[in-house]
């Protein structure tokens, strides 16, 4: 393997390995979610119409707005010592934050895949076209992934940090809301999609150059 | 025989009769098969409201009295009570999609059922993140007693909120007319899961007196100077042994 | 005659707005190990953090393993430079072996070499212990094992003997020799010089931001 994938993979298997440790996105973030999809009807009227229309978009909702909370959990919280460590192995930059992006995506893919059924159970949508989910799902989860990791690192040892993250994350995230719930539309409606595809694997493409390309100036401002 | 196995036993046996119980009993007029899942369904919840409630008696118990076995009582059941909510919801999910086409819908009970869910894994999952027993009891025994006194005025604005916007709904979970047969299987359903709870928390209580005993001699260890996973460095340098995977 | 490891001329340090070190001179000469001492809040650690490339000066000139401390040079000689900080750098949800593998991976050494440093450093029974359920010295051992497979050029030890028995102390002698026998430096701060003496060449006082050499 080369140094570049063998260094991220590195990385990346620490945090899951962290994560697999204290279990925080399976056992509360994913039932946050899962809560937040079940208060949206009890607002909204209990239609079932309106609930199957609103399901998809509202499911999407929740996993981009609530999945940040993935990429701001405590294991992979650095301390100084940590950080420093880092710092003197030796670990390229744009590696160290391909390995936190693939770390941060699979668990989003854990926690989209969790509250998926849960939608589905409580907003009885029209399940035409899911056939094409399994490309939908990781396109919108990589790139939320993506701009997650690259607002921590903008974050990165700052007090506010978690507070901040959030709010750097949504409003970029737009693209990602718009494509995945306007594949799910043009499906139910029997609309062209590939253009939203599209956009997608733009905006993840633009994500990922920009956190690599920008993860050794990053680093290097930080000391 | 020991107490524990009897109550074994008693549970397997129970539950065994049944089962035997609900396959006898012939299919139900309009729902067909699906209908002996409620032999699943209505005794876990039922029995996820009682350890609910026990949960309350467990958290009430420890402060009043500091005596740890109280919280091991209360978590232990609510851990219980969870499963067989989830198991519920789940279970009533299967049922209700061919029954009524839909697999959920926001009658009170239902709502009620699934915010009592999230509020107890909440109560787990808060007892998890503390490690020190006293003050994990502590708080999870105010948290306990905190969420049973929300319960009722959850349930009440729920049933308020359907009453107001209730249309000509033709879902609701009470209009089953149960036969002696059927009610006379679903009572022994509720036996068999009552013992099959009992068993279960006692166990789980067990298992919560043994980690503490477990963390207990891992602290005593830690205190001695040099404990005995701790060996003296080696000031020769050690081969390193090629091939083999790590940890 | 080798360059020196470490060259710091007339460095200043300021933390926000607050001077801690200035006008410091250091030089250490390859092969050699030398002992920091001052009270608490003298700058210690700051300027363990200056020589391992972690603070930059904001006044004078300091060079690291031959890298300016200005400029971007000083981020390629860090693999060379083994810190033992004040705080454990461990991943506490992970076990010493996970830790050690992680170091292992990144450097690209077989992990074989992980499982040999934490035998070195009598931590073999103990590394499937996750960092956060050892004690303070099992995880001062653990980090001296991470740095035994850096094998530094450099090596920077803060608080050396803290937390350690005294069995286990031996391990500093061991990681400075090392250090030294490479061609490297080692530099020891600690509040207790009399354990540092025997192992290092000579001893420096750090106090109102600068350092002055202390006999014996």
């Amino acid at each position: 393997m080369s140094g570049f994938w063998r260094q991220a993979a590195a990385v990346a298997r620490r945090d899951l390995t962290g994560e697999v440790r204290t279990g925080e996105v399976l056992l509360v973030t994913a039932p946050f979610g899962a809560i937040a999809l079940l208060l949206i009807p009890m607002a909204v009227g209990t239609d079932a119409p309106l609930l199957a229309r609103i399901g998809p978009g509202m499911y999407w909702v929740v996993v981009l707005l609530f999945g940040v909370l993935v990429a701001l959990r405590r294991s992979a919280a650095e301390g100084r010592p940590q950080r420093e460590l880092v710092g003197l192995l030796g670990l390229d930059p744009a590696a160290r934050f391909a390995g936190q992006a693939l770390a941060n995506g699979a668990l989003l893919a854990v926690f989209a895949a969790v509250l998926g059924p849960v939608a589905v159970a409580l907003y009885d949508p029209a399940l035409r076209g899911w056939e094409w989910v399994p490309l939908l799902m990781p396109l919108t989860v990589a790139g939320l992934a993506l701009l997650a990791t690259v607002a921590g690192w903008l974050t990165a040892a700052l007090d506010s940090g978690p507070t901040l993250v959030p709010l750097l994350v949504a409003p970029l995230a737009v693209p990602l809301l718009l494509g995945a719930t306007q594949v799910l539309e043009g499906l139910r409606l029997g609309e062209p999609i590939l253009g939203w595809l599209m956009l997608l694997v733009a905006v993840d493409l633009a994500l990922a150059v920009a956190g690599v390309l920008g993860a050794r100036p990053l680093e290097e401002a930080a000391r | 025989m020991t107490n524990r196995r009897l109550w074994e036993l008693a549970a397997v046996g129970t539950l065994a009769v049944a089962l035997a119980a609900a396959l006898a009993v012939p299919p139900e007029q309009t729902q067909g098969d699906v209908a002996r899942m409620l032999f699943v369904h209505v005794p876990s919840i039922w029995l996820a409201y009682v350890a609910f409630v026990v949960t309350l008696v467990g958290s009430a118990a420890y402060l009043v009295t500091r005596r740890l076995k109280w919280d091991r009582l209360a978590g232990a059941s609510a851990e219980v009570g969870v499963f067989m909510t989830g198991a519920a919801i789940l279970m009533g999910m299967i049922w209700a999609k061919p029954t009524w086409g839909v697999y959920w819908t926001w009658d009170p009970r239902l709502v009620l059922t699934a915010v009592l869910f999230f509020v107890y894994l909440g109560y787990l999952a808060l007892r998890r993140a503390i490690p020190d027993r006293v003050l994990r009891a502590r708080r999870a025994a105010v948290f306990g007693i905190l969420a049973i006194v929300q319960i009722p005025i959850v349930h009440f604005s729920v049933v308020w909120w359907r009453t107001l916007h209730q249309r000509s709904s033709i879902v609701r979970p009470d209009s089953l007319q149960l036969d002696p047969p059927f009610q006379a299987a679903m009572w022994m359903a509720v036996v068999a899961f009552t013992v099959v709870y009992v068993v279960l928390v006692a166990r789980r209580m067990e298992l919560s007196r043994l980690e503490e005993r477990i963390e207990d001699a891992l602290a005593a260890e830690e205190r001695a100077l040099a404990g005995d996973a701790v060996a003296a460095p080696r000031l020769d340098p050690v081969p390193v042994t090629a091939g083999g995977d790590d940890e | 005659m080798t360059s020196p490891v470490v060259e710091l001329r007339d460095v200043g340090v300021r933390i926000g707005d607050v001077p801690v070190l200035r006008n410091l001179d250091l030089t250490v000469g390859a092969g050699e190990a030398v002992g920091l001492h001052g009270a608490n809040g003298s700058g210690k650690s700051t300027l363990l953090r200056v020589l391992a490339t972690l603070a930059v000066p904001s006044a004078g000139r300091g060079r690291v393993l031959g890298a300016d401390l200005a400029s971007g040079e000083r981020f390629a000689v860090r693999p060379r430079i083994g810190l033992v900080g004040h705080e454990p750098g461990l991943y506490p949800e992970l076990t010493l072996a996970e830790n050690l593998g992680f170091v292992a991976r990144v450097r690209g050494v077989p992990a074989a070499a992980a499982a040999a440093a934490l035998e070195q450093v009598g931590l073999a029974r103990a590394s499937h212990r996750r960092a956060a359920a050892c004690s303070h010295g099992m995880q001062r051992r653990a980090e001296f094992a991470r740095v035994l497979l850096a094998d530094p050029d450099l090596l920077l030890l803060d608080e050396a003997h803290a937390g350690l028995d005294p069995a286990a102390a031996d391990l500093v002698a061991l990681l400075t020799k090392r250090a030294r026998d490479r061609g490297g430096a080692a530099v020891l701060v600690s509040h207790d010089q009399s354990r540092v003496a025997d192992v290092v060449d000579r001893s420096y006082e750090l106090a109102g931001g600068r350092l002055a050499p202390v006999s014996g």
